[in-house]
């Protein structure tokens, strides 16, 4: 057996022997119920950590996602009111611009993507705190149910965020698979020189990669205001470490060009499951931070595709 | 070649000129900015931000980028409160001791940094902002979420002892950026950095072992972050697992608008210490002029892209990532 031609199904593997794992330890981890509200909880997670995908799969990073959401949570609680229904919109559109403007900063000024992410955060951060005057701001939780309940909730035993989990994940499968875009990323993820040699508008696409990631962080952010009916400059942070651990360990490396979101989906299901395991063995809250990020290392380590880089700056 | 030395003497002499703008901007605005109270409170701000700042100067003089600060200065301090009142709670009792411990575990985290980094063959981006979150997290597992206090008054004199205005901090910050510009010049690690960025392959050819310059110069960063931690208990008394936060966008910010490249070999700690000083005169300067503060983040946010954009020589770069 080739090592190399196991990799792509490690993830699947990984997951498998976690959940088999857990479930010997606690037979109630592995009932139904338990894991579909498992899957439901981890869905806000899960569209940010499918939108990092995009920045990831071009081998740029987006570490602006936790902001975006920060801000969106303010920026939904204070129009949810003036605005109803259409706040999603005006949300994502928020979330597709600001992306929008991350990709231009690291296509056209030559900024790395690290850093302009990094500083849009920072403009994302500073916007939230003026729209919500520093404070935790609260929905009316008539209107909230009214126009977003549906994305809450359960219909039978199944979570309705699963719903939506499903319905980005196939729009951003059709989007990689089925689309001019999802080709021109993988081209460009696997060989930029390549693709712009080749007559592929590299910079548009990789703009346009940013403004996905941006959107979806955005919907995280929409949906996590939903679901705590509000929103704070700094309500989502923690999300950005397991969001990129789900897009790594999913099978997507720093390295960009293999993986994608259906690895992402895997992923983010194996970060729920270290999450419940630790609760099951009694690890702390507190101490997942540290869990996460040495998984992060050794994610990076396992996946990564050093042909491709001459020198690691 | 006119071209070439413009644009040195601009990387070179920009940063200052901003510096003495914004002075004399804010100045005008508000005369009450330009009075020795409130350069020592720009002082006090901006000390430990510095120690943290020249830390990374010498990463990114490499070419590298080193995201650990925020775990690497929390935990730093939090395990240097500890240390200091288990052995005494006094600096005369022993406390003393603490110091050059915290040292080592910051020079241990910058160490296990560069391992990660060069052994398994990360980008040091990654693996330093997962290692600054392992930081955190162990910060956050040994207090358990408290805050430890540490109410020594000869400690504390480092803030409360001033002299000529400014407190005792000030002082031994600017020693140690002399010391840090003298392992830059004058030692041969330091002429090292500017090899592995000035071009890796070629310092490689030459001989040089570039591994064990990127592990040691994770390691003097480390040891700077612990400074930064101890200063920043001398400042507040007390350390928290959040005692780091924030100083990962401040520091990174500063190096960049200071004036020194992100792709390594340009610049150096003297860049750094102006633009730490850009950055807290400016955040100083909103306040006194009487802009809210959330706006500092977004400005910063501005500032750092600018400065990247105006110091990158677009000829020669063909893409980024």
């Amino acid at each position: 057996m080739d090592i190399q031609r196991l990799k792509p199904h490690f993830p699947w593997i990984t997951l498998l022997v976690l959940v088999i794992f857990v479930g010997l330890n606690d037979p109630n981890f592995l009932k139904p119920a338990n894991l579909l509200s498992l899957a439901g909880d981890i869905v806000p997670l899960f569209i940010m950590a499918l939108g990092l995908t995009f920045a990831i799969y071009i081998g740029g990073i987006d570490l602006s996602a936790q902001s975006m959401a920060n801000m969106i949570t303010v920026v939904a609680s204070v129009y949810l009111a003036s605005l109803g229904i259409w706040v999603a919109l005006l949300c994502v559109a928020i979330g597709f611009a600001l992306g929008m403007l991350s990709g231009f900063i690291t296509t056209r000024l030559f900024v790395p993507s690290f850093i302009s992410t990094l500083a849009v955060g920072g403009l994302c951060f500073s916007m939230a705190q003026w729209l919500s005057g520093n404070r935790a701001l609260n929905m009316d939780a008539a209107e909230r149910d009214a126009l977003f309940g549906w994305m809450i909730g359960r219909t039978g035993i199944i979570p309705n965020e699963l719903f939506l989990a499903v319905a980005l994940l196939a729009i951003c499968l059709f989007i990689e698979r089925r689309t001019t875009l999802g080709r021109a990323l993988k081209a460009v993820g696997a060989g930029e020189l390549a693709a712009a040699a080749s007559g592929v508008n590299v910079a548009r696409f990789k703009m346009l990669a940013f403004a996905i990631s941006g959107a979806l962080a955005a919907v995280a952010g929409l949906l996590f205001a939903v679901k705590l009916s509000g929103g704070a400059p700094t309500i989502a942070n923690g999300f950005l470490l397991p969001a990129i651990v789900a897009v790594l360990v999913g099978g997507t490396p720093l390295t960009g060009g293999v993986g994608g979101v259906l690895n992402t989906a895997i992923g983010t299901l194996i970060v729920a499951v270290i999450r419940a395991s630790m609760l099951y063995f009694g690890v702390e809250a507190t101490q997942q931070q540290m869990v996460f990020g040495l998984v992060l290392i050794a994610a990076i380590a396992l996946t990564m595709d050093r042909s491709k880089l001459r020198t690691v700056k | 070649m006119t071209r070439f030395l413009t644009r040195e003497a601009a990387i070179r002499w920009a940063p200052l000129l901003v510096l003495i703008a914004l002075v004399i901007l804010f100045t005008a605005i508000n005369p009450d900015f330009f009075a020795q109270r409130n350069f020592a409170r720009i002082a006090i701000a901006a000390a430990p931000a510095l120690m943290v700042a020249i830390g990374v100067t010498f990463i990114i003089v490499m070419g590298s980028i080193d995201l650990s600060m925020e775990g690497a200065v929390s935990l730093t301090a939090v395990l240097f409160c500890f240390a200091f009142l288990w052995l005494g709670g006094t600096l005369a009792a022993g406390g003393w001791l603490a110091i050059p411990l915290a040292l080592i575990v910051g020079g241990l985290i910058g160490l296990i940094n560069g391992l990660v980094h060069v052994k398994l063959r990360i980008p040091s981006f990654m693996a330093s902002l997962a290692m600054g979150f392992v930081g955190t997290g162990a910060a956050v597992l040994i207090t358990g979420g408290d805050i430890v206090r540490i109410e020594d008054d000869t400690f504390r004199a480092l803030l409360t002892w001033r002299i000529a205005g400014f407190p005792l901090m000030v002082y031994v910050v600017v020693i140690l950026a002399f010391l840090a510009w003298f392992i830059q010049n004058h030692t041969t690690l330091g002429r090292n950095f500017y090899a592995v960025g000035g071009g890796e392959e070629l310092a490689h050819a030459s001989g040089l072992n570039v591994r064990r310059v990127r592990i040691t110069g994770f390691v003097l960063a480390g040891v700077f972050y612990a400074i930064a931690g101890m200063l920043q208990v001398a400042k507040l008394g007390q350390a928290e697992s959040v005692t780091g936060a924030n100083f990962m966008f401040i520091s990174i910010t500063s190096v960049v608008v200071g004036g020194v490249a992100l792709w390594g070999g340009i610049g150096g700690v003297w860049n750094t210490v102006v633009g730490v000083l850009i950055v807290n005169v400016i955040n100083n300067g909103m306040v006194v002029i009487g802009l809210p503060d959330y706006v500092q983040d977004g400005m910063l946010g501005l500032l750092v892209i600018l400065a990247v954009v105006l110091s990158t020589d677009r000829r020669n770069i063909s893409f980024v990532k």
